[in-house]
């Protein structure tokens, strides 16, 4: 009789330890989301000259809206003198409709003298690759996940880009590269991720 | 000589609650060098608790143009500052330059600037907390009419 109640009392440890290991285990994965950072690095080693900025997604998303100057109102840029809708002839919305329904495919290529322009989509992401030739082999990288695309025109105005909901969807994104600017000298680098250091 | 020991225990401890009370809100230090023979150094470590107090003792009219100057930004560094509130610890912008660099930092509750350059060596550190109530007293003062009365011009 108590080498069976023993017995239980061992098993019943067993089961709690085992329990804590798992709940030890699964805190980390039960905690609040890693906090997200905007990495800004401008580097010219020609000069030995470098710019690091990191700030935090939270952060920016507060400030954001507290600036109300020119045309920044409310996490919103409002760009002026251009109908988007109808921007140089082009329906800016129908245009990103129909890249959000294309499956993944190189849409525009153009190839001239002074550049090399290609716009894709390819996993989910809208892609810009630029090559100015004529600015000393000037390379430009854009790539944005199309769900920040669609934040940034969820205004329901046509002359508004949300950058506040940019931001927020970033936020709900995982790591990301945006951007990567390459001329001769200088290299620039925008990204997202979940380290609070540039290393 | 007991009744002494327990005056001077006492007095002790009223200095160290005093202390205590004083660096509660962390402490300011402002470190200016400068890198010439004859430079100025200047090495100020205050309890940031009194940078409030001292916004009271500031010449009103000096408070009024400072008070000015800020209001248009108080929106924003208050958001900013919330938002740096709850900010992990994070180099905020490094700048480096042949022969200067440039760094401000968040850690542990405090904003840092450290600048380094061929003329001088500056370091500031000061706590998030002391910089907004000293920037709500700045707001304050800011739509406060004792502080924006015109002043009387000099008859000279």
């Amino acid at each position: 009789m108590r080498e069976t109640m023993q017995k239980r009392i061992q098993i019943a440890a067993a089961f709690c330890l085992l329990a804590a290991g798992m709940i030890a285990l699964a805190a980390p994965a039960m905690a609040a989301p890693a906090e997200k950072y905007l990495h800004v690095k401008v580097e010219d080693p020609a000069k030995d000259e470098s710019v690091h900025i990191n700030v935090t997604l939270a952060m920016a998303e507060k400030i954001l809206p507290a600036i109300n100057d020119r045309d920044l109102h409310n996490g919103k840029v409002w760009i002026h003198h251009a109908d988007m809708t109808e921007m140089n002839g082009v329906d800016i919305r129908a245009l990103l409709d129909a890249l959000r329904t294309a499956p993944d495919n190189e849409f525009v290529t153009v190839k001239d003298k002074d550049s090399d322009v290609r716009v894709a989509k390819a996993n989910g992401d809208m892609i810009v690759h630029i090559i100015d030739k004529k600015n000393k082999e000037q390379k430009v990288d854009v790539m944005v996940p199309m769900k920040i695309v669609d934040a940034l025109f969820s205004t329901g105005k046509n002359d508004e880009l949300d950058v506040a909901a940019a931001l927020r969807a970033l936020s709900d994104a995982g790591d990301v590269l945006l951007v990567t600017v390459q001329d001769s000298t200088q290299k620039v680098r925008i990204w997202v991720d979940s380290r609070n250091t540039q290393d | 000589m007991i009744l002494l020991g327990k005056i001077a225990l006492g007095m002790a401890s009223v200095g160290l609650a005093g202390a205590g009370v004083l660096c509660s809100e962390g402490v300011v230090h402002v470190k200016v060098i400068e890198k010439e023979p004859q430079g100025i150094h200047i090495n100020l470590v205050a309890p940031a608790l009194l940078a409030p107090i001292a916004m009271h003792l500031a010449p009103r009219r000096e408070l009024a143009q400072a008070a000015g100057r800020i209001e248009p930004y108080v929106p924003v560094i208050r958001a900013a500052l919330e938002g740096l509130r709850e900010t992990d610890d994070v180099t905020l912008v490094e700048v480096k330059e042949p022969g200067e660099h440039a760094k401000i930092s968040k850690l542990g509750g405090s904003i840092i600037v450290d600048v380094d350059d061929e003329g001088e060596t500056v370091h500031v550190s000061a706590p998030i907390r002391a910089i907004s109530s000293t920037v709500e007293q700045l707001a304050a003062a800011a739509s406060n009419p004792l502080y924006c009365q015109p002043t009387t011009p000099d008859p000279q």
